[in-house]
């Protein structure tokens, strides 16, 4: 599998990132158009900060915990059932950009490699959460309820299983 | 009102539903492995959290919007925070007899078509998710994938309440609603099984 390939899929492998992206495109999908568009954008942002850091050889963060963090929270947000206002679902986003690019060092020997493997995350990361936004926006804008429900029931699933995880982490003196 | 002659065939068809599945100690065994399908298989191995979710879902699609989603989005949050204190190792009183009786008394919501106000029916099943989430988070296997064996247990959970839910909407016909009040009698004298160490 190629450098780019393998980064692409690396968001969509790791279950925290993954569960991130998800909670982040149904809280983001819930914003109106131009804020939508903003949150995305510092999301994207906050991430080509994450991995600009890392290819910068930053030392070791908490980002894997401020990622499972922002997810449960945006998780609540979403299960709620009541949008954030616009500005703090911006400044989350571009944490939760952040702390995933961070949290994602390329497994590579060579320089080159792992430069391919960051832009591959950035792309696949940005995309995935793209397409989650634009689904949640689509779910978001019908009149049928019942589909607007799922997506809180699935805010609250990701906020319980981020939850336990950050307890566990704790629990192990891992946290932080 | 036909309340209590469905109660009648409710209760009487929920004794020839549960006799023949009683056997003994099966409460709570876990799954013993990690990730996602570890997580997934932890709380429907134990046929305590089995029924007791599914009798969470089956009184939400009884009680109709806004219950119906309510109730499992409610359950799910609550659920994590009680699985926060068994992580935590703090002690929680009587653990697996809450979990009987939270079947017990889940089971005859739905056996005795009971509609109290909403409120009330999100505190009752939010306060036995509190237990229900203790003795999972105590049992959580340590050296997992922490977000998976999570993701995986908690989605059971929600599809658990689903299968209550779909079950639960055969309420909405005459012979469907004596269906759902006698499997919620079932419920309950499972729940009774378990405390009573039967089950």
């Amino acid at each position: 599998m190629s450098a780019l390939v393998r980064g692409l899929l690396q968001p969509l492998m790791l279950p925290a990132h993954a569960l991130a992206l998800l909670a982040f495109g149904l809280l983001i999908g819930q914003q109106r158009v131009p804020w939508r568009l903003l949150a995305l954008a510092a999301f994207v942002a906050g991430l080509a900060g994450g991995l600009a850091a890392i290819a910068l050889a930053v030392g070791q963060t908490p980002a894997a915990d401020v990622l499972l963090a922002a997810a449960g929270l945006a998780g609540l947000l979403v299960a709620i059932g009541r949008p954030p206002p616009a500005l703090a679902c911006v400044l989350l986003a571009a944490v939760a950009g952040m702390a995933l690019g961070l949290d994602s060092p390329p497994e590579a020997i060579s320089i080159a490699v792992a430069t391919t493997m960051l832009i591959g995350t950035a792309l696949g990361a940005s995309l995935a959460l793209a397409l989650v936004v634009a689904g949640a926006s689509y779910v978001g804008a019908q009149k049928w309820a019942a589909p607007r429900i799922g997506m809180r029931v699935l805010g609250s699933w990701i906020a319980a299983s981020a939850l336990l995880v950050l307890a566990l982490r704790f629990a192990r003196g891992q946290l932080f | 009102m036909t309340t209590h002659r469905e109660l009648a065939i409710a209760v009487a068809t929920a004794f020839l539903l549960i006799v023949p599945t009683c056997s003994p100690a099966f409460a709570h065994t876990g799954s013993g492995s990690g990730g996602f399908v570890g997580g997934f298989l932890h709380p429907v191995f134990g046929p305590d959290h089995v029924v007791a979710m599914v009798a969470v879902g089956l009184w939400g699609a009884f009680l109709g919007p806004p219950a119906i989603w309510l109730l499992p989005i409610v359950f799910p949050l609550v659920m994590a925070g009680g699985g926060v204190l068994g992580i935590l190792g703090v002690p929680l009183p009587g653990v697996e007899i809450g979990i009987a009786i939270s079947a017990i008394v889940l089971g005859l919501m739905v056996a005795l078509a009971a509609r109290p106000p909403l409120w009330v029916a999100a505190v009752l099943v939010g306060a036995f998710a509190i237990f229900h989430g203790h003795a999972h988070g105590a049992e959580l296997p340590p050296g997992t994938d922490a977000v998976a064996f999570s993701v995986g247990f908690v989605v059971a959970t929600g599809l658990l309440h689903l299968t209550g839910i779909a079950f639960g909407l055969l309420a909405r016909w005459p012979a469907g609603r004596v269906t759902v009040r006698a499997a919620g009698g079932a419920i309950a004298l499972a729940g009774l099984a378990f405390l009573s160490g039967i089950g």
